[in-house]
């Protein structure tokens, strides 16, 4: 018996294993496209216009040798990774958080950089054609930025007797939420716990050695420095300060106390916010920089196109991004998504003129500050990794509570770093 | 004639057991070669479709790194196992205590039995996203409870180290409809003829439940203590949505999903030797509670 | 056969037992009622979170409700997760109660191999099954097809549906079979006839439990299916959250939705069960 359900057993892995080994692409007369557009549009309106624009280049080139097929998918990032490990990846997706290293490092996706040179599309991807640089390669273009300053509620300024010229430095800034929690009317200083982790991130731009971290990946020396001990020191500090009861590990959790109660006086948000805001704050609420005249700008992951597809194809997938990135979409990505587009030749103050919507003026005015901002530099997440920036943003978390002693905190979130990156 | 009976035997157990061998063969059996193979591999982004044996003398590598030098094991697999243990020791006497109280005739008592379900019909990806309502320190309901002891505590609960453990334990402890459920139905099996005889013998109530009925149902209680233990052990989604391991409440699942998805690095070798010892743990789990039960009704007996 | 087992009267019971049964119960509502009670509140607030706790609703907002089924096709959703969940519970239950039954009945060698081969299932994390699964879902070209839902939930969840099924096998005494056996009945007959409809109530319990999870599964829907019109209901809750904001009255109003289905089938299904429970089952 017992052999026999061994044998059994045996003949079953077989078959398993012989049905590993191929890659799976679509059709050859048809261009997959995965996005994460996939909300309704009574929930979500961009989703709507995302998918709009989608369908606009489907149209025109319906005649073409090569279909054009969005496809709108809930877990994009989950199923790249799970064609990832089977050795494929999927014709073209708009990758939601990192291209997973692991496919560029297989030859799975496609170099844009060629092409981006060829067609002078340099101002067309903006950010990305400096950000998403690997050693001489672009493997992804992002159509929209990811753009972060502070929002602050000015009549709770106001009333604390803040102005907000006079947060030069982050001592400043601390000051000033003392004076907004000294008001004693239930207001408090800011979203701490996600929104923290934008703290380090600024203060670490502040300094050219701080720079150079954020755009490498996280090293030993890094985790030991003097700039990150800091870094990490005055944010938690602030939080501490701020109470864990405004700590959250995701930001959306009090971004109505912000938007809508107006009982937050700073929220660490993108320039996206602007839609969020509520019509009886739309007055109050004003974007500004992060102290120091510092912007978080990233351009993301974004659009990436499969390595070895048929040159129809490729040509095709090509072409949808020098669409993506064209003057006339990224206006639409600009008035409809209501994001920061990644095409620097846009005029975004003037297409809000245009619009003459209070909402679009708003995103305009906090686009152009992060654009014209003195330093910009990206997200952590995007170089250090994920798992890197939760652990530095529980630690934060845990100094939230008032009591929690600091530089304990701190040495243990160096040995946990670095066992991270070992 | 024997020959032929047994070869009709031989045949029928395979039979029945081929579908799931099948079942199994097609959906665990690579799976789970590859963890255990892999977990003594360089298996990172750099080599994703070919994973590389360590060689024997380094064959440990990804058992060291997990041991030694990943800072949330140690952590995690305490927190695990006492999840799996509060499953067995808080779990199932609940559960029982409500299934012997189901098991009596009470008014309303079939709409309550239906009620009392009703949180396990909830996902626990939903579930965590409403105890995470019900726990903020802002809006939720737990921090004016704790106020009206002390006065002055503002803190969020879910980042005190302790507290966050229990408060993600509270999440998902108490709701023990399914594991009643089973419990009752088994209750509901003990023959009347049983009871009328203990009646007679004046035991009745809960002296009853305790020398007669758990005794007879404690096949069922080892069953459903296992899978509370399992459960307990595998707890991901509370910690995901309530606190994602912050203040020392990571746990397993977590950690592997950490080492295999959220790094950057997508580091399968190290997430599957966690995986390894995710198995080994589970199946003493499994050992350990056969022994408890077989031991503690031994002693039973005698007395 | 037809030792019914009745409840225990109240009556018949000592003070001290029955203060302890009110306990009991009443901590039973009180545990279930907490969320189900804080849920359906939340889905009638227009803004959840201004208005939180326990408060009553200012006027009662149906908003979530309904967008949930004007603009969200839940229809479409419950016929998806109805066909998936309930075929690959059928499927599995089946493939499980015969397998089962061999294991809690039968000497045979390799059974012990067996029963920790299908325990240590339970063990094995989603990530170190997702990519071969996914794969293999791709090569026998079922990828975003209700199939490969059907096929993926038929084989996950065997080990617990295998214990609990077993669980019940084990208590049938073996009386039942020789007489069987005796009457002529083969191995089929004597399973099918006599001890499935005897297990029934293990048998249920198991296909609620397995049910339950194929439901409110989320993680292979959203891998293997990238047409919407095949998606299952757990996908209602990703619709209102977007990487800006969440939609809590939305959410909250879909989360409702969501288990209606499964308590009115557990609501029809639970008097048959009950009656199965105290009609069918035989203890030695």
């Amino acid at each position: 018996m017992k052999k026999r359900v061994t044998g059994l057993v045996l003949t079953a892995a077989m078959g398993v294993s012989m049905l590993s080994g191929t890659t799976v692409f679509g059709a050859d007369n048809e261009l997959e496209f995965y996005h994460g557009y996939y909300h309704e549009e009574s929930e979500w309106p961009a989703a709507k216009v995302m998918r709009d624009i989608y369908d606009e280049f489907a149209k025109a080139h319906a005649d073409g040798p090569v279909k054009f097929k969005p496809i709108a998918v809930e877990n994009r990032d989950e199923i790249v990774s799970a064609q990832v490990a089977g050795g494929s990846f999927p014709d073209l997706v708009d990758c939601g958080t990192a291209v997973p290293q692991a496919a560029i490092s297989q030859g799975l996706v496609y170099d844009l950089k060629p092409y981006i040179d060829e067609n002078n599309l340099q101002d067309a991807v903006g950010l990305n054609y400096t950000q998403n640089d690997v050693d001489g390669h672009i493997y992804s273009v992002h159509d929209q930025m990811e753009s972060r300053g502070i929002w602050y509620n000015a009549d709770v300024f106001e009333k604390a007797g803040i102005k907000i010229e006079d947060l030069k430095d982050w001592d400043a800034f601390g000051e000033a939420m003392e004076k907004v929690r000294g008001l004693d009317d239930g207001t408090y200083g800011y979203a701490a716990g996600q929104g923290s982790g934008f703290i380090v991130n600024a203060i670490l731009a502040s300094s050219e050695e701080g720079r150079a971290m954020i755009e490498a990946p996280l090293t030993e020396e890094a985790v030991n420095s003097e700039v990150f001990a800091e870094a990490f020191k005055t944010a938690a500090t602030l939080d501490q300060a701020n109470g864990s009861e405004h700590t959250t590990e995701d930001v959306g959790n009090l971004m109505d106390d912000f938007n809508k109660n107006g009982t937050a006086a700073v929220l660490f948000n993108g320039v996206w916010n602007a839609s969020g805001i509520d019509a009886g704050l739309a007055e109050a609420i004003q974007p500004s920089l992060f102290p120091g005249n510092i912007a978080i700008s990233s351009a993301g992951a974004g659009l990436t196109v499969a390595n070895g597809m048929s040159e129809e194809k490729t040509e095709l997938a090509l072409e949808f991004i020098k669409y993506m990135t064209s003057e006339e979409v990224q206006a639409k990505i600009f008035t409809g998504v209501q994001a920061n587009p990644c095409n620097t030749k846009v005029d975004l103050n003037k297409l809000a003129e245009e619009s003459g919507d209070a909402i679009t003026m708003k995103l305009a005015e906090a686009c152009s500050m992060v654009n014209d901002a003195e330093i910009v530099v990206k997200d952590m997440n995007y170089s250090w990794g994920a798992d890197v920036k939760s652990a530095i943003i529980n630690a934060l978390m845990e100094c939230a509570v008032s009591g929690t002693d600091i530089d304990a905190r701190f040495e243990q979130l160096q040995k946990e770093l670095i066992a991270l990156i070992a | 004639m024997k020959n032929k009976l047994s070869r009709r035997r031989k045949a029928f157990i395979m039979a029945f057991l081929a579908p799931t061998l099948i079942a199994f063969c097609v959906f665990y059996l690579y799976p789970i070669l590859t963890v255990f193979l892999t977990s003594f591999c360089k298996w990172d982004y750099t080599n994703i479709t070919n994973p590389e044996f360590f060689g024997w003398k380094e064959m440990w590598s990804n058992y060291d790194y997990i041991f030694n030098i990943y800072p949330y094991f140690w952590e995690a697999l305490k927190n695990s196992a006492v999840w799996a243990l509060l499953g067995v020791v808080v779990q199932i006497p609940i559960a029982t205590l409500i299934a012997l109280a189901f098991s009596r005739k009470v008014k309303g008592i079939k709409t309550i039995r239906n009620i009392y379900i009703i949180p396990n019909m909830i996902s626990s990806a939903a579930m965590g996203m409403i105890f995470l309502q019900l726990y903020s320190p802002l809006y939720g309901v737990v921090n004016p409870v704790i106020q009206n002891f002390d006065k002055g505590f503002s803190e969020n609960i879910l980042l005190l180290k302790g507290p966050a453990f229990w408060a993600i334990t509270g999440a998902y402890i108490f709701f023990t409809g399914t594991t009643t459920l089973m419990i009752l139905g088994n209750v509901m099996a003990v023959p009347e003829e049983i009871r009328e005889a203990a009646m007679l013998d004046g035991v009745s109530g809960i002296k009853q439940d305790w020398y007669i009925t758990i005794p007879m149902i404690k096949g069922t209680l080892k069953t459903v203590s296992i899978l509370a233990a399992t459960s307990g052990f595998l707890l991901y989604n509370e910690v995901f949505f309530l606190t994602k391991g912050a203040a020392g409440t990571y746990s397993i699942s977590y950690v592997i999903r950490e080492l295999a998805i959220t790094s950057p690095r997508t580091q399968f070798g190290r997430a599957n030797a966690v995986a390894v010892i995710q198995i080994l743990a589970g199946m003493l789990i499994i050992v350990a509670v056969n022994i408890i039960y077989s031991i503690s009704f031994k002693k039973n007996r005698k007395a | 056969m037809n030792r019914k087992r009745k409840h225990t009267a109240v009556k018949s019971m000592s003070k001290g037992t029955k203060i302890f049964t009110y306990i009991c119960l009443i901590w039973a509502l009180l545990v279930a009622l907490v969320p189900f009670v804080w849920l359906i509140l939340s889905s009638f607030k227009s803004d959840p979170l201004a208005r939180p706790g326990f408060m009553l609703p200012e006027s009662i907002c149906l908003d979530g409700y309904i967008s949930t089924f004007k603009d969200l096709h839940v229809m479409r959703y419950f016929g998806n997760s109805l066909l998936i969940s309930g075929v690959s519970v059928v499927i599995s239950i089946v493939m499980i109660s015969m397998s089962a039954y061999v294991v809690a009945r039968m000497e045979f060698k390799g059974k012990g191999f067996i029963n920790v081969l299908l325990y240590s299932t339970m063990f094995i994390p989603a990530t170190a099954l997702t990519y071969p699964v996914y794969n293999m879902i791709n090569r026998m070209k079922l990828y975003d097809t209700r199939s490969a839902l059907i096929l993926i939930y038929s084989c996950s969840g065997i080990a617990v549906s295998f214990f609990v099924i077993k669980n019940y096998y084990t208590n049938i005494p073996k009386e039942l079979e020789e007489a069987a056996r005796i009457d002529g009945c083969g191995y089929m007959q004597t399973w099918a006839k006599v001890i499935f409809p005897i297990a029934r109530p293990g048998i249920m319990t198991a296909a609620v439990l397995a049910f339950l999870n194929n439901w409110n599964e989320y993680y292979w829907a959203s891998l293997v299916m990238i047409d919407r019109n095949k998606l299952t209901v757990p996908a209602l809750l990703s619709t209102f959250t977007t990487s800006f904001r969440t939609n809590y009255n939305g959410l909250f109003s879909a989360m409702v939705i969501i288990i209606l289905p499964p308590i009115i089938l557990y609501c029809i299904f639970s008097k048959f069960f009950v009656e199965a429970l105290s009609g069918g089952a035989v203890k030695g």
